[in-house]
């Protein structure tokens, strides 16, 4: 079950249309420097690799970094965690610092139901409370409504508690997306969209992983 | 064949091969089973009417039933033919019967994917003989078909449950069985019992679709463990479930699919979960257990959808319509407020106790006569913003269960669109007045939880036939 790489994965986000932080794949500390100024800081990095499946326990990601030298030590640290497992390295992604409330969306390949679209919120409410919706693939911006409708958690979104509502609209329109890529692409495994961080104007794509079937 | 699904529901006549003397082997359950309509002697059994033929080499009658050595030495006709030989014997038997022109085959015996890759290559091998002929093809690894209304029991089930309009499409040969002597008990109906086995040509969604058409089931209930083609079921329970209602019961529901760390959707979206999403997508109802399978069938079978989520409980118990409405609220069966207007229509009947709740629960207090059943039944649903019924009875000195039946059969007259779902809480002295009510398509059951669930299931009918 091969990992497309950052190049690929990203080429079929853009395909797509879909809304992917703004990021840039660097491979020396100059880069670092040099793009992080380009986004703006604070910055997040993290390391692109396809061995490296849970990133930060591996030290490989770094998040508000705020300055230039800040960016550099960053850039190392990765890299240096990285030699540390003995991964093959791409090089690392420079995003935006964006904050927001994390969601997760996602595509398994079922053997008897062929693409099933997964909903979710991000971080424990996933990892914690498997607090997800699924449904078979086509989906339509109704049932991804009520994808997202369906959830325990769902309330969160809506602006429980004086928080802000987010952009559910946003959300849904990636809902649709995967599931007309999945069923153009019958290639892929599976899809991870994780986290996909939304607020009260957008949503966007911070980390996508997409593996395809062995040839 | 799998168009022409007749002649295996509606044979006129079954040979069964393997037919034995030995009253302890599965052929001559089968043949008894078809001669006498069953072997555990209950008062649904009826012979089967058609010809009855059996296939043994070494004898000459079998329970009166003359045999013969070969089925293609039998010169009339034959529809259907109930097959179990040792599996190594199979295919040759398939062969003669191809041969003999038999329109559907029932094959029991074991031995075929179920070994693996051996026997699967077997499994092959006898379908395309039935594909190339035209056979209808149900199993192999089967207990059979039984269908009441036309008094075949084609199957090595105990015996006959009692005819209804719910059709049990089942995997596992066990669960059907075990059901039968269940439903003679409690006088549960079925339209068909499906015993499919391994499926090596039939599977659900073709009995599904056939089913859609059969004039005899109302509501169809599904036990399933796996599909080949999920998304091929999807497309059929989608179209059936519009017309007759699908309920299923998938059984791995603690399998957490292969733990693939590479993919977080991979593991959360487990196979069960995976199941639970295709059914809510296509109009079928998901049930946890065997018990919620046939109670929500009953009630769906029997009773139209609540046009409204709009529903009142009458009860003689005051904890168990508290606890009904626990449930009701539970499962997001909304329980309105009684409107002043109808409480003055309850008061004006002066068939209410003095303390009666004058609120939904309707509690019409322990002494209720079946007067004050009718009273209260018939005013609830002449209001518009009433669109179903529970109604609860606890046995005490004074009521009348039989009475309290009649009044309920005779408001399922006046209100057809109108639900009306019982718990007549009780055993012995309740059990000839639920008979009464399920003889007159009220659903009774002996929790207020079931009746809460069967009521849910039939407002989400109604909702699933909005879209």
């Amino acid at each position: 079950m091969p990992q497309l790489n950052f190049n690929r994965t990203k080429k079929i986000i853009d395909k797509y249309k879909l809304p992917f932080a703004r990021s840039f794949l660097i491979k020396s500390s100059e880069e670092a420097v040099k793009r992080s100024k380009e986004l703006g800081f604070p910055v997040a990095m993290k390391i692109s690799s396809p061995d490296i499946i849970h990133k930060s326990d591996a030290g490989c990601v770094a998040a508000e970094i705020k300055d230039e030298d800040h960016a550099k030590k960053a850039y190392e640290d990765i890299i240096k965690n990285a030699k540390k497992k003995k991964a093959k390295i791409e090089g690392v992604i420079v995003q935006k610092n964006i904050s927001g409330v994390e969601a997760i969306i996602g595509m398994k390949s079922d053997p008897q139901f062929g693409p099933v679209i997964l909903f979710g919120m991000g971080g424990i409410f996933v990892e914690i409370f498997e607090d997800i919706s699924l449904r078979i693939a086509p989906i339509d911006k109704k049932i991804a409504e009520e994808m997202i409708d369906e959830i325990r958690s769902s309330d969160i979104l809506k602006g429980a508690r004086g928080r802000e509502p987010v952009n559910i609209k946003s959300l849904k329109d990636i809902l649709v997306k995967i599931s007309n890529l999945s069923m153009e692409n019958k290639k892929l495994e599976s899809i991870d969209l994780n986290p996909v961080i939304v607020d009260k104007k957008t949503a966007k794509i911070v980390d996508a992983r997409m593996m395809e079937y062995e040839k | 064949m799998k168009n022409n699904l007749e002649k295996l529901f509606k044979p006129k006549s079954v040979a069964v091969i393997g037919a034995s003397r030995d009253p302890d082997s599965v052929g001559h359950g089968i043949l008894k089973n078809l001669v006498r309509g069953c072997v555990f002697q209950a008062e649904f059994c009826r012979p089967f009417k058609g010809r009855i033929y059996a296939v043994n080499p070494k004898a000459s009658s079998i329970l009166n039933t003359r045999s013969f050595p070969s089925i293609k030495d039998i010169e009339e006709d034959l529809d259907l033919a109930v097959i179990a030989v040792p599996a190594k014997i199979v295919s040759s038997v398939m062969k003669d019967c191809a041969e003999k022109k038999v329109k559907a085959i029932i094959l029991i015996s074991a031995g075929f994917a179920e070994l693996g890759e051996k026997g699967k290559k077997l499994q092959d091998e006898i379908t395309s003989i039935a594909e190339k002929a035209n056979i209808s093809l149900v199993g192999p690894n089967c207990l059979g078909i039984i269908r009441p209304s036309a008094n075949l029991n084609a199957s090595f089930a105990p015996s006959m449950p009692p005819e209804g309009n719910i059709a049990f499409v089942s995997q596992s040969g066990a669960i059907a069985d075990s059901i039968i002597d269940w439903a003679i008990e409690n006088r549960y109906g079925f339209s068909n019992l499906i015993s499919y086995g391994n499926k090596a040509m039939l599977d659900e969604t073709d009995f599904l679709e056939w089913l859609d058409k059969d004039e005899k089931t109302k509501t169809v209930a599904l036990y399933i463990e796996g599909m080949k083609d999920g998304r091929k079921f999807m497309e059929a329970a989608k179209k059936v479930s519009m017309k007759k209602p699908i309920v299923a019961l998938k059984s791995g529901m603690t399998e957490k699919g292969a733990k693939a760390a590479s993919s977080h959707t991979g593991s959360l979206a487990g196979s069960y979960n995976v199941y639970k999403a295709a059914f809510k997508q296509s109009g079928v109802f998901l049930a946890s257990t065997i018990e919620e399978l046939f109670d929500i069938s009953k009630a769906l079978a029997n009773q139209p959808p609540a046009k409204k989520n709009s529903i009142a409980i009458i009860t003689n118990g005051g904890g168990c319509g508290v606890l009904c409405a626990d449930y009701c609220s539970k499962l997001g069966v909304n329980l309105p407020d009684l409107k002043d207007s109808t409480i003055k229509k309850l008061d004006k009947t002066k068939k209410m106790h003095p303390a009666y709740s004058k609120s939904n629960p309707l509690d019409i207090i322990g002494d209720a006569l079946p007067e004050t059943y009718e009273a209260a039944v018939n005013t609830l649903l002449q209001e518009d913003y009433i669109s179903g019924l529970i109604v609860i009875q606890t046995l005490q000195t004074m009521t009348n269960p039989e009475k309290n039946a009649m009044i309920l059969i005779e408001a399922r007259k006046k209100f057809p669109d109108k639900p009306i779902i019982c718990t007549y809480m009780g055993g012995k002295f309740s059990r000839k007045s639920i008979f009464m009510l399920e003889a007159h398509k009220i659903p009774d059951y002996n929790d207020v939880s079931k009746a809460a669930k069967a009521m849910k299931a039939l407002i989400e009918r109604n909702e699933q036939l909005k879209k």
